[in-house]
């Protein structure tokens, strides 16, 4: 009876807000399919019978698994803080943990049924994240976040040409890079709401208030104009059979270009260096690498699209959503940001894993090594978060607040 | 020293600024990558081979005199025009007269198709520096004239009173009221006269010496060879490219921050 109990209450700190089981996930499932996958590649007989390959696993799994959790972590929290909207009921959040869940268990089941029921959870998934987000971002009278709604529709049509491709025998890992792209895309439109508040209380801790931090439109328009025409043209290449890889390439570096043109905002002098803002300026330049090489071997250098690829997930999507479960992920449970020094060194840990990653590329001899170390160290960040997490998502709130509120204005400050 | 130290400061940030610029070129260059997949090698070949090409001349070291030469020569025929142009647009504007009478003449001058002055000048100066120096000169010298003129003739005349009546040293009378003033009408028009004439001298090039981009570039088409005719224009609008955002602009936004404090 009191483990019934327990359980209950367990379960009811797990879905008190959107972030908590999704985040949670994210981090288990982000450490562990990795290590699945190295394993996989170190000859362990794993998995060889996932339709599709285990290398499609893999990349459906770090990008629809682990990268998806996440962005619904954060959106089925941040959508209603943003609108002013009703918070998430905790019915949509537990059937869409589940369809998270069922999605992942079918895609360790072989054959059609396995297939089909991926399809069917994941597809369901996307669509009721939108059913969730798509009234409170279109009833918004100001409809200033609308990008988090295309950015969804289109999320949901990468996974519908996914299946597609799956199920009737297409080529479906183009689908998966577009995905990539339309993370990324949301990635800038997502750093550009959290960067203006904790790029701003960094300057005003510093007793900068002179200065203020503005992500300004146009850039960020830019930058996302020009991988969302990326992704569309990659795509394109790659279904329609236009020879796309050169125009792909070129455009890929004006994404890079775009992208480094973020970084006008953020020179603000020595607060670059603060704690939280330099994490984030990282994924910029990360993301910034990331299309450099994936034009560079689009236009013709001996060199892989899987090292570009690679430091846009591991390097853009990873660090981003690393240091969003940090932030996030922490003051929506009523505590402030970790000072301890562990979260510095997780990001240069992960900037680490993005290097390693990318080299892999540029010296194939060593390739094998440098999967296991970078991978290494990405297995170790995201189970050590997990750890860390577990505890503070798993019980109920010891602020006496409730939901996905954030920090009480008295509360004491972090450790 | 000031200035100095304070335009080296800020040199890291404003090349930073310049990232939004090469993306949409990039982004152009796409543009350009993909027409060139519609049509063929001859017609246009794609950027990466005009690229190479334009390396391939760079390395070989023959681009460089040739860019050098056509250099020589715009700038000769834009500091004629810039000393010419500002001079005598001033001293137009300062008196009504004037200003009426050289209204019309400039008009001729800016309507006077360019082309039309190379084969003039081609018939006076022959083949050699002559013939685009003056073409140059004569495309530029009305775009400043008329930049100095309006410069001249705008200036406040109640901050040029107030400056009397309080007797303002002549220096300072130069420097505070007229200078910024005429300045901020001048400095456009000498950059667009910039642009001007570096497309003038490669046009009076191509028909009138044997020498420069331009006679490089008539070479190219007799052979019918795109590519490097590509790579020739790469290099003539990257020259100017360079100059206006390294040079100028660097320049202008001095002016402009000078402007605006005093």
């Amino acid at each position: 009876m009191l483990s019934a109990a327990r359980w209950r209450v367990g379960l009811e700190a797990l879905l008190l807000c959107g972030f908590r089981p999704f985040f949670l996930v994210a981090a288990a499932w982000g450490a562990l399919a990795l290590a699945v996958w190295l394993a996989a590649l170190s000859g362990a007989p794993l998995l060889s019978w996932v339709p599709g390959g285990l290398l499609l696993w893999h990349a459906h799994e770090m990008v629809l698994g682990f990268g998806v959790a996440a962005l619904l972590g954060f959106l089925l929290t941040a959508v209603p803080e943003f609108t002013g909207s009703a918070a998430v009921p905790r019915g949509w959040t537990a059937a869409l943990s589940a369809l998270w869940l069922v999605a992942r268990i079918g895609g360790l089941f072989g054959g059609a049924p396995g297939a089909w029921l991926v399809a069917l959870a994941e597809t369901t998934l996307l669509a009721g994240a939108l059913a969730v987000a798509a009234p409170r971002l279109w009833g918004d009278p100001e409809r200033r976040h609308l990008a988090f709604l295309w950015g969804l529709a289109a999320l949901l049509g990468c996974v519908l040409g996914y299946h597609a491709a799956v199920l009737g025998g297409g080529a479906p890992l183009p689908w998966l890079y577009a995905a990539v792209g339309v993370l990324m895309a949301l990635i800038v439109v997502a750093l550009s709401r959290i960067s203006m508040r904790v790029v701003n209380a960094a300057l005003e801790e510093r007793g900068d208030g002179a200065q203020e931090y503005l992500a300004r439109p146009p850039r960020r328009n830019l930058a996302i104009f020009c991988i969302a025409l990326h992704t569309a043209v990659e795509l394109a290449g790659a279904t329609l059979g236009a020879p796309a890889a050169p125009v792909a390439g070129w455009i890929a570096l004006a994404a890079a270009a775009a992208l480094f043109n973020l970084g006008n905002d953020w020179h603000l002098g020595r607060v670059l260096f603060a704690r939280w803002v330099l994490p984030l300026y990282l994924v910029y330049v990360l993301m910034a690498l990331g299309y450099l090489l994936l034009g560079a071997a689009s236009l013709g250098f001996a060199l892989p699209l899987s090292a570009g690829r690679h430091v846009l997930m591991v390097g853009g999507m990873g660090l981003s959503i690393y240091v969003v479960l940090n932030i996030a992920g922490r003051i929506h449970a009523g505590v402030q940001p970790e000072s301890g020094p562990w979260v510095p060194w997780a990001v240069a840990l992960l900037v680490t894993a993005t290097v390693l990653r990318a080299a892999a590329g540029f010296a194939p001899g060593w390739a094998p090594v440098l999967w296991v170390a970078s991978g290494g160290l990405w297995i170790g960040v995201f189970t050590v978060h997990f750890a860390r997490a577990w505890p503070l998502l798993s019980r109920p709130r010891a602020d006496g607040q409730s939901g996905c509120a954030g920090v009480a204005e008295d509360a004491p400050a972090a450790r | 020293m000031n200035a100095a130290v304070r335009w080296l400061a800020g040199l890291p940030a404003y090349l930073w600024s310049g990232w939004g610029a090469v993306a949409s070129l990039l982004l152009c260059l796409a543009l350009w990558e993909w027409l060139a997949g519609f049509y063929g090698e001859l017609i246009l070949p794609d950027p990466r081979a005009a690229l190479s090409t334009l390396a391939g001349l760079l390395a070989g070291g023959g681009a460089w005199s040739e860019l050098g030469i056509t250099a020589r020569r715009a700038l000769a025929g834009f500091v004629l025009a810039l000393a010419a142009g500002s001079a005598l647009g001033l001293a137009a504007g300062l008196s009504m007269t004037a200003a009426m009478m050289s209204r019309p003449v400039v008009t001729v001058l800016i309507g006077t198709p360019p082309i039309a002055w190379l084969v003039l000048a081609l018939l006076w100066f022959g083949a050699g520096d002559g013939t685009p120096v003056f073409t140059v000169f004569v495309a530029a010298f009305p775009v400043i004239f008329v930049g100095a003129m309006q410069g001249a003739r705008t200036v406040d005349g109640q901050l040029a009173e107030l400056a009397a009546a309080y007797r303002l040293p002549a220096r300072m009378r130069l420097t505070d009221v007229y200078l910024p003033h005429v300045l901020s009408y001048l400095f456009p028009a000498w950059i667009t006269a910039l642009g001007i004439s570096w497309k003038v001298v490669v046009m009076a090039e191509l028909l009138a010496t044997s020498d420069g981009v331009g006679a490089a570039l008539a070479v190219t088409r007799s052979h019918l060879d795109t590519a490097a005719t590509l790579a020739w224009i790469l290099a003539v609008v990257g020259t100017l490219l360079a100059v206006e955002y390294l040079l100028l602009e660097p320049l202008k936004r001095a002016v402009e921050r000078w402007r605006s404090t005093t």
